[in-house]
């Protein structure tokens, strides 16, 4: 049986200490450039998935479908264009006014869906519910919380959550989806539109005139496309076809989105370049500084009839079982920080670290590769000496 | 052979210049100089540790100062000892395990090469520390495993370097007497080189190594 003594060879201990800072810093980095990675490409993906409308003018909803009021005549001339496969109305509103527009992909809002309409988002025709139910047609004062806004409250399934002065049954929690949605509070839509007029005075007196019906009350509209269709060029026929819209071009939203989000992406490949250089100069400098340490060592080895093969073979092996050691600990460590900030975090809804299969993969594969590169190329340096010679140096 | 280094702003620091030995089997021959004067640089080339600038090392018909590194190697591990007066023993490895170094790399089998080294480490009377890390052995100890490994492989020459130099007298007495008997009882040709005028006592021969030169002749003293 192999013992522990084994796999970790003696006299190494600093060495694995020191591999072990390394990788967890660079874990650690590139935890966080995960998770604003998975945001930025979740909000990506969103907005790929279906065309947002809104009607003209602006001050009206928020997110997605800030404009001016969609009525329901728009609507449904909307789900007339050709290539169209559906509309589906939509009221978001902003849960804290006092921060209506500010970070609209970090604000809590309230979604209010047409459920008796599929979604419509090619990305996300469900949203992925991780306890409870979706929400279903003739859902009355019920809520899907999103997984930050039920963690922030920590609320359940069951349980009652206020929007909008109104108390909402709790019937699901979505999963995770490192995106806007963990932010929502999905309603139907008529308990949204109920939520805005709550809100609004001047809406209450615009019904009051009768110029207005519960059904025109939308802040916007998913809109869905049919196979085969180009989402970008069935937008611009909507535009062209239906007056009085603000229609957005997914194409256009998306480049919008990488072009506002563009500092956050030279940010993580900052920190990710960071973590390499950072992690991986650690890692060669422990692992050549531990090799030059046992400079002695190869030199009686060699005084006793060791090869450079042979120095080389044990300096590897040696070198592959301290690296991973290092990369293992290094992955606990950094998960271990990870695990105890994000836990504090999470009381608000917020979490900085995403340690995915991938990175966890990469760092290990890293540190063992690397390691052995910078144990071989300091065993090369040795070998070149003479035994004698280095025995001196050594000594 | 002969030895230059390079000293302080590469100026030539003749070490060695012209020596010549012949070793026989089962000779003990012992080599005094001043400190500083080359003897250990002498033991160095004589063991293929670093290469002479001129000259050739012979052992046993071969000339093996001019083999490949790996050849070098080769021969360093079946044929040739070492005793060092610091013992260079690896501090990661019990004992026993410095022992069998010698082995490993001259690909011995390994059971065999551990049953002739607890019996080695028995007859020096250092087998009950064999599980100890060289840091928790004494000093007499320390070279009593070293010889150990020097002669595990039964080399043709052992090079003893100031072997007794940091041991107390009955420490030194014990590896004097078994470099002896490794020559009486395995026809081994041993170098040896000291300051202790009682470590030459039992030398076939007696050189003096002298201006990078060996005579058998001492050196005159400094008027």
């Amino acid at each position: 049986m192999v013992t522990l003594r084994e796999l970790l060879p003696r006299g190494y201990a600093f060495t694995v200490i020191g591999i072990t800072v390394g990788v967890a810093g660079l874990v650690s980095l590139g935890a966080m450039a995960e998770r604003i990675t998975r945001f930025i490409e979740g909000g990506d993906r969103f907005v790929l998935g279906q065309i947002s409308v809104a009607g003209e003018g602006m001050g009206m909803g928020t997110g997605f479908t800030a404009g001016g009021l969609l009525s329901a005549s728009k609507i449904a001339e909307i789900a007339a264009v050709p290539g169209v496969s559906g509309a589906q109305a939509q009221v978001m509103l902003p849960l804290n006014t006092s921060t209506s527009h500010f970070l609209t992909l970090t604000q809590e809002l309230i979604m209010g869906m047409d459920l008796s309409v599929p979604v419509p988002n090619r990305h996300y025709r469900e949203l992925p519910v991780g306890a409870g139910r979706p929400l279903r047609p003739g859902d009355h004062r019920a809520t899907v919380l999103g997984a930050d806004f039920a963690a922030s409250r920590h609320v359940g399934v069951g349980g009652t959550m206020a929007l909008g002065g109104q108390d909402f049954m709790i019937v699901g929690i979505l999963e995770k989806t490192f995106t806007a949605p963990d932010r929502f509070a999905l309603v139907s839509i008529e308990d949204a539109r109920e939520l805005w007029l709550r809100r609004d005075p001047l809406l209450v007196q615009a019904f009051g005139a009768g110029s207005l019906r519960r059904g025109d009350l939308n802040s916007g509209a998913a809109v869905g496309w049919r196979d085969g269709e180009d989402p970008d060029a069935l937008a611009r026929r909507i535009q062209t076809t239906v007056r009085g819209l603000n229609v957005t071009i997914p194409g256009e939203l998306s480049r919008l989105l990488r072009q506002s989000t563009a500092f956050f992406s030279a940010l993580l490949l900052g920190m990710g370049a960071l973590g390499l250089l950072i992690g991986g100069l650690s890692l060669a400098n422990t692992v050549t500084a531990a090799v030059f340490e046992r400079i002695r060592d190869f030199g009686i080895k060699r005084a006793l009839g060791a090869t450079d093969l042979d120095l080389l073979g044990e300096v590897l092996g040696e070198g592959l079982r301290v690296s991973l050691w290092g990369g293992a600990t290094g992955v606990l460590l950094a998960l271990a920080i990870g695990t105890a900030v994000d836990a504090r975090l999470l009381r608000d809804g917020q979490q900085l670290f995403l340690f995915s299969p991938r990175l966890l993969i990469f760092a290990l594969v890293f540190s063992v590769a690397l390691g052995a590169l910078a144990a071989g190329y300091a065993t090369l340096r040795i070998a070149r000496l003479s035994p004698a010679e280095a025995i001196r140096r050594g000594t | 052979m002969s030895k230059t280094y390079a000293g302080p702003g590469g100026a030539p620091v003749p070490v060695l210049a012209g020596v010549d030995l012949e070793l026989a089997s089962g000779e003990f021959v012992a080599v005094a100089g001043p400190s500083g004067c080359g003897k250990s640089t002498l033991l160095n080339l004589l063991g293929l540790l670093e290469p002479p600038d001129d000259g050739e090392v012979w052992i046993g018909g071969e000339r093996v100062s001019h083999h490949g590194r790996r050849a070098q190697a080769r021969v360093r591990g079946a044929s040739i000892g070492y005793v060092f007066q610091s013992f260079l023993l690896l501090s990661g490895l019990t004992a026993l395990d410095n022992v069998l170094l010698a082995a490993r790399y001259v690909r011995r089998d390994r059971s065999e090469a551990r049953r002739e080294a607890l019996a080695l480490l028995e007859r020096l009377e250092v087998a009950h520390r064999k599980d100890h890390y060289p840091p928790q052995l004494s000093g007499g100890e320390q070279q009593r495993v070293a010889y150990c490994r020097a002669v595990l492989n039964r080399p043709a020459l052992v090079l003893a370097d100031e072997p007794t130099g940091n041991l107390d007298d009955h420490h030194a007495h014990v590896i004097l007497g078994e470099l002896r008997r490794l020559v009486a009882e395995r026809n081994t040709a041993v170098l040896l080189v000291t300051h202790r005028t009682e470590a030459r006592a039992g030398a076939d021969r007696v050189l003096y190594l002298s201006g990078g030169r060996l005579t058998s002749r001492p050196p005159d003293p400094v008027a």
